[in-house]
Parts: C-alpha cells; structure tokens; sequence
C-alpha cells in the first residue's frame, strides 16, 4: 500500500487558521483574546483560537479483485440494456431530452386510434367505429399509414435514434471501449442495431398490441372475433417487425458512414421522403408506379398490403418487385454498416 | 517460454500490402513495468492492436499471458486492460457510470461493476468527481477515468497507450504515481507507450524500443544505459593538456571548459584519467559517473541503428 500526500485533482483550499501573530494589531480586543485563550507559560505569544484540519489526506489503495466475468452473451445484454434503458433510466446512453419526448409524442400520437375507437364504442357510433375500430384496414394503417404515423411519426423517431449511433462512437472514439474489450465487430453492430430495432418495434408494435387488445377487453369481444381477427393482427405485428428493420438498417448505415448526428438523421429522412415523393411525381405524371421500388416507404407498405390481404395501392408493381426491393434495400444497408464498422478503429480514428 | 512472459512474440510480422509495418519482432517483456518507445510510425499502434488479437499478423507467432494472439483475442482482451490515448469516453456520461459500463462490456455483473467502478475512481484519484459529467472534466481527468476503465476488472495487464499525454506536471506527476502503485502494490503489469522518456524511466524498468517496424532495443534500462556509460571529471588548470594526453592515451573525450566527460572503457578507465592528468599536471577536483538519460540512451540507440542493432546485446558489444 502506498500514501500520496497529495490530493489528485481539485484539492480543497485550507483557510487559515485564525492565529496572532506578531502582524496582528494590538488592540484591546486582542489582548483580551490573547490572555484568556493562550496558554500559560507560551513563549511565542501566539493564541491558537480556532484550528481547521488542512487539505486532506489521498489514499491510493489498489484493490484487487477475484470475480468471475461472464460470458458473450452477458457483454451483447449490457449494450443492449445500455441502449434501450438510456430512453427511461439514467446512467445509462445519455439519450437527449428532445429524442425522448418526441417518443413520448410518438407513443401517445399512436394510441390516437385506441382512444377514438373506444370513444365510437361508447356513443354507440358505427360510421365513427368504422373508421378507427379494429379491422384489416385500420391495423395496416396503424403500422404503415402514411399519413401521419409515416410521415410524421416513426421515420422522425428513427432518425433521432440511429442520428448518434455509430458515428458518435467514431467521433468520441468511444468505439475503442468496444474492441478493448472482447466485443466482436459483428455483436458490437447487431447490438447497436436491435436496440435501435427493439425501440422502434417497442413504439409500432406495442401501440398496436395495446390498439388491438384494448379493443379486445373494452368490446367484450368474444373468441370468435378473436379468431377471425388475430390473423390479421399478427400480419401487422409482422410488418411493424419489417418496418422497424428497414428504418433501422438504413439509418445505422448513415450513423456509420458519419462523425456526426445530423447527417444520419436528416439522411435517413431525405432517402425516406425523397424517394416516395420522386415516385409519386413520377406516377402522377406519367402514371407509372414502378419507381416506387426505390423507396423503402412504399416497397415495406407494398409487401405488407400483400400481406394483410388488402388492395394495392401500387396499380401494376407486382408486391414480388417489392419484396425483392425490401431485401436489396436491407442488403446494401447492412453491407454498408458492416463495411464502416470494420474499419472503426481502436488505436486512434 | 520463461514463466513470468507477459508478453512474447518470435518473428512477429504485419504487413499492409507492400509496407511492412511490424518486421519480424522477436520480443520478450517480462512481468512489471515496460516502456514501448519509439517516434512516430515506428509501429507501436500496430504492435499494441497485434498483441490485443484485433488485427491478424502476417507470420510470425506471438503470445500475451501465454495466450495465442492469432486465436484467443477475446481472452487477452478480458484479462487485460488497454487505456487508448485519445479520448474514448461519452462526454455526456457521468464518469461513474462510463466506468461501470466499460466493466459490462467485460462481461461483470451491473451491480458487481458498479460497486467496482466505485473503487477504481478513487484508486485513480475521482472519488469525489465520479458523478461528474465527463464533459467536465480536465484531461487529466479524462485520462484518470480511462486509467480506471483499463483497471475495472483488475487485469493482469495493462495497456497504457501515452497515459500523460496533455498533461500538466500535477496530474502527470500523479498519473505516473498511480501507474507505479499498480505495478508495485498491486502486482500487475503495465506496457506503456509513450514519447516521453522521462515518464518511461519513472515508471518501467524495462523498455522495447521500436523503429520503422524493427526492434532496435530491448531489456533493462539499466543495462541499455550501460552503453552510454561516461566519466565526468571536472579539473583545475592545463585542462588542454590534460584533454591531449586523454586522446593520445586513446580515450574518447568530450571537454566544455573544465569539465570532461570520458567514455568509460572499464575500470582501468579511472586510472587512465588520473594518469593523464599527472603527466598534463592538472588537478583533479571532481570525478564520478554520469549517467545518462533515457533520453540519451535513445539518441545513441538511433545513431547505432545503422549497424544492425537488434538486441541490448549488439547495442552493448564493444562498449563494455
């Protein structure tokens, strides 16, 4: 064990102690403080009234420790546990005020649909109930309506998630915390990227699990309409599924490919809007609809409306055309995010 | 292999395309304190990513805690603990929790690792700062949290890549004192790069000193320091004369005024020296060894490595 008598960083200033001495100025006070307070005998005539203890003593004990480490799986948990429990909890990402109330919006915007529906069921409205209670419609639409939940809610949500991702790791230089440690490149990015999913799939799916069980319990509805419904439930939960892997690969391509938030962030929106309104003008004016494969919006909603059973919005694109837009789209994505986070670096970026 | 290795490597080399950047490094660091050394571009980022397993080597084998750098990366990487030297901590974090959350990704239990990452920030001297944003802080700070995420888990090894870079003499002073307390009380070893000699021969006994991918020196410094081993003799009057009997005698002799300094040559050398100031008829007022600096032993090193210098062997043939 070694003593530094010195206080590392920021020592605490002493005051000095209130003492007599030969500065002081002699007045009547002081010569009554001095002779009552001193002691008999002090030779120094200096009175000691009041003593501090001074700085602080630094002990630099090095203390070993015998514990086990766990496994891969257990390292993969923290950042994934770090990523998501960042968005409720402190000490964890330090997710920034704004991302996490824009969530909160999100979340409350998307139950809009809950609220109407039970508001139809409770004055007994059926146009109202039409419009917003549980059908194949409304359940495609609470995932992949365009507007506002597309437009407005989850590209925005994704962007302010996956803005800092990876390139704040490369900014901070964070990433060589990473792989010190026996964090593989591969679990590192699959990490980064389910957390990122799992918020996304927490916003889409959860809001429409709780859309279509509130539904469920506030109806009263029966096992029948269970069956017959819970099909195209899943089918939604599905696309809710495709549709925050899709955001999410994108966006972490961008966070990787960047050393700041704002390009990943305003990218993944532009690509997303950019590429829906291109083929919309393109349709409106030459009434063709095979441009909408390159946007990532419409080629998910495509394979989706395939999926729930419900008519194409897409004329004569075959869903086949947009399933296979959907993967190339993810492969260069992840192809992309592996590529940039091999060559993060550890040493120095 | 010798027992207390921590790190060795025969032929260990690491080629990008055409530039060599490791060139057949036959390196043995025991147990303790090891300074790496060398300018820029001499490969320590290189050597340090090889022996973390984070880049495959060309040939050669290397071993660090007797584990196979080719295979088991993940196993040094947990048994040791590397510091970088730029930042590598979330500005926005508070250091407690960046500390705890470097000990997760070792694969420590939360609770386990914060009540650790409590004992490394006062080990390092943040007791009192640890709920402090990183944003806040000093380098030298910044630097002691990053000491502390290396220590979390208490590896045999550390790995610290300039620790005193940017630092002001207090913090440095107090860097390089926590450096040693690891080494001396707690039983661990610690490589440390680093450009500054002063700092290596404060902390480490040994050095492996690297230039453009070559090993030009390793061993004790004390031993290394051998090679530039000089008598300085300060005289009173003919000091001229003196300094030609010295030469004439086949002495290698350096003189500013009154004050020599003589390659030492063995210990007939002392003799030499005052026979030499006898026949100029000087007086001898002072003689003693000096001993030279890291520093200058690593300006002889890099004047010798011209002619082959592979080992603190070849650096000491002829010298002594």
């Amino acid at each position: 064990m070694s003593e530094s008598p010195e206080t590392p960083f920021e020592p605490v200033e002493s005051k000095e102690n209130d003492t007599f001495s030969t500065e002081t100025p002699v007045t009547g006070k002081s010569k009554m403080t001095a002779a009552w307070s001193s002691d008999e005998g002090e030779s120094e005539g200096v009175a000691a009234v009041a003593s501090l203890p001074q700085g602080q003593v630094f002990e630099q004990n090095y203390q070993p420790w015998n514990g086990t480490l766990n496994p891969r799986w257990m390292r993969n948990w923290a950042i994934l546990r770090h990523h998501v429990l960042g968005i409720f909890r402190k000490g964890h990402r330090p997710w920034g005020i704004p991302t996490r109330l824009f969530i909160f919006f999100v979340i409350l915007a998307s139950c809009t649909d809950i609220a109407l529906a039970l508001l139809a069921s409770l004055v007994g409205s059926t146009e109202l109930y039409d419009m917003f209670g549980v059908n194949r419609n409304n359940l495609y639409g609470h995932v992949l309506g365009f507007w506002p939940r597309n437009i407005l809610y989850f590209p925005v949500v994704a962007a302010l998630l996956v803005g800092g991702m990876i390139s704040e790791d490369r900014a901070h230089g964070t990433s060589a915390l990473y792989f010190s440690r026996p964090i593989s490149r591969f679990d590192y990015a699959s990490m980064k990227f389910l957390s990122i999913a799992i918020i996304l799939f927490l916003i889409i799916d959860g809001t429409l699990a709780l859309y279509y069980f509130s539904e469920v319990l506030v109806m009263g509805r029966g096992w029948s309409w269970i069956i017959d419904t819970f099909p195209m439930f899943l089918g939604a939960f599905l696309c809710g599924i495709l549709l925050s892997f899709t955001y999410t690969s994108i966006g972490l391509a961008l966070s990787s490919i960047s050393r700041g938030r704002f390009f990943p962030a305003i990218g993944l929106i532009a690509i997303l809007m950019g590429t829906k309104t291109m083929a919309a003008i393109i349709n409106g004016l030459f009434d063709k609809s095979t441009l909408y494969v390159i946007s990532p919006y419409d080629s998910v909603a495509h394979v989706c409306q395939a999926i729930m059973g419900i008519d194409s919005s897409y004329g004569e694109l075959s869903w086949t055309w947009s399933l296979a837009s959907v993967i190339i789209i993810n492969g260069i994505a992840l192809y992309l995010l592996a590529t940039r986070v091999s060559t993060l670096e550890v040493t120095r970026e | 292999m010798v027992e207390d290795l921590v790190i060795s490597s025969t032929g260990l080399t690491k080629s990008y395309g055409p530039h060599v950047a490791l060139d057949a490094l036959d390196i043995e660091i025991k147990s303790g304190a090891t300074g790496l050394l060398g300018p820029n571009g001499a490969g320590k980022s290189t050597f340090i990513k090889t022996i973390l397993g984070l880049i495959q080597i060309t040939s050669g084998d290397g071993h660090v805690l007797g584990l196979d750098i080719r295979t088991q990366g993940d196993q040094i990487r947990q048994r040791s603990g590397y510091m970088p030297e730029y930042d590598a901590l979330n500005p926005n974090m508070e250091a407690i929790h960046q500390v705890r959350y470097s000990g997760e990704l070792l694969g420590m239990n939360p609770t386990v690792a914060l009540n650790r990452a409590h004992q490394a920030l006062e080990y390092v001297g943040l007791g009192e700062q640890r709920y402090r944003q990183v944003s806040t802080f000093s380098t030298g700070m910044k630097q002691a949290t990053k000491l502390a995420c290396a220590l979390i888990h208490d590896p045999e090894l550390i790995i610290a890549d300039e620790p005193s870079n940017g630092l002001d003499a207090h913090a440095r002073n107090f860097m390089l004192n926590t450096l040693q307390t690891t080494v001396d009380s707690g039983q661990r070893s610690v490589l440390m790069a680093s450009h500054l000699m002063e700092d290596v021969e404060r902390v480490c006994s040994d050095i492996v000193l690297l230039h453009k991918g070559k090993l030009a020196a390793q061993g004790r410094i004390e031993d290394l320091k051998a090679i530039d081993k000089e008598i300085e003799v300060h005289v009173w009057g003919h000091a001229s004369n003196m300094e030609a009997e010295l030469k004439g005698s086949g002495m290698d002799v350096r003189r500013e005024g009154r004050v020599m300094r003589i390659k030492h040559r063995g210990d007939e050398s002392y003799s030499d020296i005052l026979l030499a100031a006898s026949k100029a008829g000087s007086q001898v007022r002072r003689m003693h060894d000096h001993e030279a600096s890291l520093e200058d032993l690593f300006l002889v090193i890099m004047e010798r490595l011209g002619h082959e210098v592979k080992s603190s062997d070849d650096l000491l043939k002829g010298v002594l």
